[in-house]
């Protein structure tokens, strides 16, 4: 389970230090925030302690900065700087820590510093899955091979999640709970996903239907019970989505959201970002008094310019809101539309 | 000009007059006395008048349409919305007639409802209201509007929008 996230002087970040929650954590924040920064950073943590890998690498891979020079990763500034983003961990009751520390001249991963328990970190593998925005179910055939075999300029998480959607199903038989959210899964999406030769179908009663002719909204569920299926997602396993909301029928946010909590309770720890209310609000209504669930909310500071973070566990109390902001600018402009000043 | 009611202590810094428009104390001369419904607080300026309703919710998702699990929820929770809308409505209504009565509709009025939800949800409650009441020359037959705007806020947009007229948690203190 990670614990907390630090970075210093990296990518968006001056400074910031964001404790997750052991279930969901939620991030909310106007465009160019780091949301994304976070869960990829977190990722190529978690990835490196199955795939073994080095950490600078998977950086390197997963936010795929110009020409691969890693030290690009550092934050701008006019001067020399050195950053590092650091992530922690509880593996039986027990904190360690991965750090990986560069300067913005640092040009190979091989050239920066991974410093903490770094064989401790490698000795408990656990599973975990990223969801990019864009889908890549329908992109899946061929794509594997293509990016072992050329540079192609995509970040290394659109490979991951295909080369885990390809994982075949787990031996024996499939537990009541994982069942129970297969089946919440075929409902909303009235069918069940099969794969052949690389590609994904649809199969219901109806027939089969290949990805490129669903809806890309469809294939985010057919992704997310894919992952279920072949036990990407179990207890312990941690799970990082940027936007679920992304193409997605509104209708479908109530399931989504249900199975997440669903994963939550069964012991995935859950990472994502979205701009969407009804996302948010669903997490709100759905959730129940044993569920654990942290709203972080990205900013930028007024005078600095700076990102830092709240937390709260309370959606009442997410300060900034920058997705009800939105609705707040709704409400300012009618105000000054039909009151003409009144009370100002 | 000073103003508890409700729970909430407001201050119309730039008011002619601002009152408890549902006073229950027969012994002041803003007594409601009627019955009929009453918004809470009417606030007079010297080109418009306000209606001031206020409501202090404990479970605004009680009121979320756009949200629910089952098909009974969403009933329920449309009961609950169409009841607070219909609630804030005939307040406006009744207290319009009221104040037609008095002779004291000769300026344009406001109505502002402030209630504790989100933003989404009072957009949401506005967009039903201005609807119904309904704001503005609604029938081409009508020479004068019952009400010319309607607002739905929380405190902090309150405070944001209306500065000359600053509200607060009486009980709290709570901005």
């Amino acid at each position: 389970m990670l614990e907390k996230i630090k970075f210093e002087k990296f990518t968006a970040f001056e400074k910031l230090e964001v404790k997750f929650s052991p279930g969901i954590n939620i991030f909310v924040g106007e465009n160019g925030t780091g949301k994304t920064h976070i869960l990829k950073a977190a990722y190529a943590a978690c990835d490196i302690a199955k795939s073994k890998g080095g950490f600078a690498e998977k950086i390197n891979n997963v936010f795929y900065p110009s020409g691969k020079q890693i030290g690009r990763l550092v934050k701008r500034s006019s001067t020399s700087s050195k950053g590092f983003v650091e992530i922690s961990r509880k593996i039986d009751e027990k904190s360690i820590n991965l750090r990986l520390s560069l300067s913005n001249h640092t040009a190979r991963p091989e050239n920066s510093r991974v410093s903490g328990s770094t064989k401790a970190w490698l000795e408990a593998p656990f599973e975990a899955a990223y969801i990019p925005v864009k889908d890549m179910m329908a992109n899946a055939p061929g794509f594997r091979s293509l990016y072992e075999e050329r540079e192609i300029h995509f970040e290394e998480i659109y490979v991951d999640i295909i080369r885990k959607a390809f994982l075949p199903a787990l031996k024996g038989p499939t537990d009541g709970k994982r069942k129970k959210l297969l089946e919440l899964l075929q409902d909303a999406m009235d069918g069940k996903v099969v794969a052949k030769n690389e590609e994904f179908f649809l199969r219901n009663r109806h027939g089969e239907l290949e990805f490129t002719l669903l809806a890309e909204g469809l294939r985010k569920l057919g992704l997310l019970w894919v992952l279920i299926q072949n036990g990407t997602l179990l207890n312990g396993s941690a799970l990082f989505w940027d936007e679920p909301e992304t193409n997605l029928n509104p209708k479908l946010m109530k399931a989504i959201v249900g199975i997440l909590l669903e994963l939550q309770r069964i012991g995935v720890q859950i990472f994502l970002t979205t701009h969407d209310y009804v996302i948010l609000k669903e997490f709100d209504l759905q959730s129940q008094a044993d569920d654990k669930i942290f709203f972080h909310s990205l900013f930028r500071n007024g005078e600095s310019g700076e990102i830092e973070r709240s937390t709260t566990s309370n959606y009442l109390d997410i300060a900034p809101n920058a997705i009800d902001d939105t609705f707040g600018s709704i409400v300012d402009r009618e105000i000054e539309k039909s009151m003409e000043g009144l009370g100002k | 000009m000073k103003v508890d009611a409700d729970g909430f202590s407001f201050d119309f810094t730039d008011a002619l007059d601002a009152f408890v428009f549902d006073e229950k104390d027969k012994t002041k001369p803003t007594y409601h006395g009627q019955p009929m419904k009453a918004v809470d607080i009417i606030a007079e300026f010297p080109d418009a008048y306000i209606f001031v309703e206020m409501k202090d919710f404990n479970d605004p998702a009680a009121y979320d349409t756009k949200d629910f699990s089952t098909e009974d929820e969403l009933n329920a929770k449309r009961d609950c919305f169409k009841w607070l809308k219909n609630y804030l409505k005939y307040k406006y209504r009744d207290s319009y007639l009221f104040r037609h009565a008095e002779e004291k509709v000769d300026k344009p009025i406001h109505y502002i409802c402030l209630l504790t939800f989100d933003n989404a949800l009072n957009t949401a409650m506005r967009k039903a209201l201005q609807n119904e009441l309904p704001v503005g020359l609604a029938s081409k037959r009508w020479k004068h509007e019952i009400v010319k705007s309607c607002q739905v806020v929380n405190v902090a947009k309150w405070n944001e929008n209306f500065p000359k007229w600053p509200v607060r948690h009486a009980s709290t203190g709570r901005a």
